[in-house]
């Protein structure tokens, strides 16, 4: 299973000789030379040597970036048989906002899809999920700026607000990524209001090329099977932790019932804070053991 | 302009100067060769400069200089490494069957050149497929199928049970 993980290994512990820099400094200075007329040539070099040592101390930086997007990375391969490498999930877009008001970092995924079976769905998994993202920020500066608005109206001062620091965060999370399955959580979440969290969850099918559901992984009689172990899970953690949960208030388990899958390729049932509990229990999980 | 783009070539080349030394040497397999590719790509992109359309460019076409310089090498030395015969590759074609079933590198450095370049630029340098796709010349769709058909020839190669 960790096979490509090793080949990269080998691949990356390939030596580097010593000579190597002085071969490309070489060119580089061989170039400059053939370049720039005798007068200019010293300025030149000397220009050069700059941008060198400044390309030395960003190659610092980078792989100090690399290391962390490489542990991601191989953790990605690791897990994963070779065939099941046949999607992957890229930071398609990320960015950093810093305004007067707020500070807003937004993480959007990508689906990268080798399989031509499949490159439909990757068009409309990622438009799905781009809209999501997008649409929570938008929502969430929208509800910053009325929160704001309404501060100020109600005799809060300008100081007083900058004290907020109002941050809108949008990221996503792989949960699990087998030869079968794909599941994403993709979240946002706004530090000054605890209500507005949201997380969306993404299961695709790498086999079937779909989404899915979970009456795929536990058939036809999904919702009874799931609604009843999550009341015997409910029960057992009332009895464990004291903690009292609104079963009788809750309609079931559905098509439209939150889960995502985890790396032993069983559903896991979320319910959002208040959903089934009170909100100081935060969100419950239930795994539907197979 | 021009100037400033040409200082960003060197600065890039000048950074990852490993990374293209592992790609060649993957490919030609032993120091003095790898060394010459990387230092007649610099040579030659340095030269052709002016080809080079904008800072966005710089990496895809530089990894064509270098993969190209690769290929130019071994047809000179006239033993193209990974041709169907398999004729020069260190591990003799046998031991495929059961021994080197754990080398997956090995047995990616006796696929056909397109899919080994592709399965390559992804996994061990980490590119986009779009890159790849621009780098090889190479439409999306037939980069992403060539290596789906590569990972199932490896999955085989490899003796990779299908099955959760």
């Amino acid at each position: 299973m960790r096979r490509m993980a090793q080949a990269k290994q080998k691949y990356d512990s390939i030596p580097i000789p010593g000579e190597l820099s002085e071969r490309v400094m070489q060119e580089v200075e061989k170039a400059n030379i053939q370049r720039s007329g005798k007068k200019k040539r010293m300025r030149r070099i000397q220009r050069m040597r700059r941008a060198v040592v400044a390309a030395a101390s960003a190659a610092a930086v980078l792989f100090m970036v690399g290391v962390n997007t490489s542990e991601v990375f191989a953790r990605e391969m690791s897990d994963v048989p070779v065939l099941g490498a046949i999607a992957r999930i890229v930071t398609f877009r990320s960015y950093d906002t810093e305004t007067e008001d707020m500070n807003i970092s937004v993480e959007i995924p990508g689906v990268e899809m080798i399989s031509e079976e499949l490159s439909g769905l990757e068009d409309k998994i990622n438009e799905e999920i781009h809209g999501f993202c997008e649409q929570y920020a938008e929502g969430a500066v929208e509800r910053a700026e009325e929160y704001k608005k309404a501060f100020l109206e109600t005799g809060g001062t300008q100081e007083e607000w900058a004290e907020h620091h109002i941050a809108i965060k949008v990221w996503y999370e792989v949960k699990s990524y087998t030869d079968r399955y794909l599941s994403l959580a993709v979240a946002g979440s706004e530090n000054w209001s605890n209500a507005y969290h949201e997380t969306k969850y993404y299961n695709l099918d790498l086999r079937e090329g779909k989404w899915v559901t979970l009456e795929d992984i536990l058939g036809e009689d999904y919702a009874r099977i799931a609604g009843k172990s999550i009341l015997q899970q409910t029960e057992q953690r009332e009895k464990e932790t004291g903690l009292e949960f609104w079963t009788d208030q809750w309609d079931g388990v559905d098509e439209s019932t939150k889960f995502y899958i985890n790396d032993a390729g069983n559903p896991v049932i979320v319910f959002e804070k208040y959903e089934i509990a009170p909100g100081a229990a935060g969100e419950q999980e239930f795994e539907i053991v197979k | 302009m021009k100037e400033e783009l040409y200082d960003k070539l060197v600065a890039y080349i000048v950074e990852n100067q490993n990374k293209f030394y592992r790609l060649a040497y993957s490919y030609v397999k032993n120091q003095d060769d790898a060394l010459d590719v990387v230092q007649n790509a610099v040579c030659k992109a340095l030269e052709h400069y002016g080809d080079l359309r904008n800072e966005q460019a710089i990496k895809t076409w530089f990894y064509k200089i270098v993969l190209n310089e690769c290929f130019a090498l071994l047809r000179a030395k006239n033993r193209m490494v990974l041709t169907d015969e398999d004729s020069c590759c260190e591990t003799p074609y046998e031991e495929t069957g059961f021994q080197s079933h754990d080398d997956l590198y090995a047995e990616i450095n006796r696929m056909e050149n397109d899919v080994q370049n592709i399965i390559k630029l992804r996994f061990f340098e980490e590119l986009q497929l779009s890159e790849i796709a621009g780098i090889l010349k190479m439409n999306l769709n037939t980069v992403k199928a060539k290596l789906y058909r590569g990972l199932k020839t490896l999955r085989v190669a490899i003796g990779e049970e299908g099955g959760v």
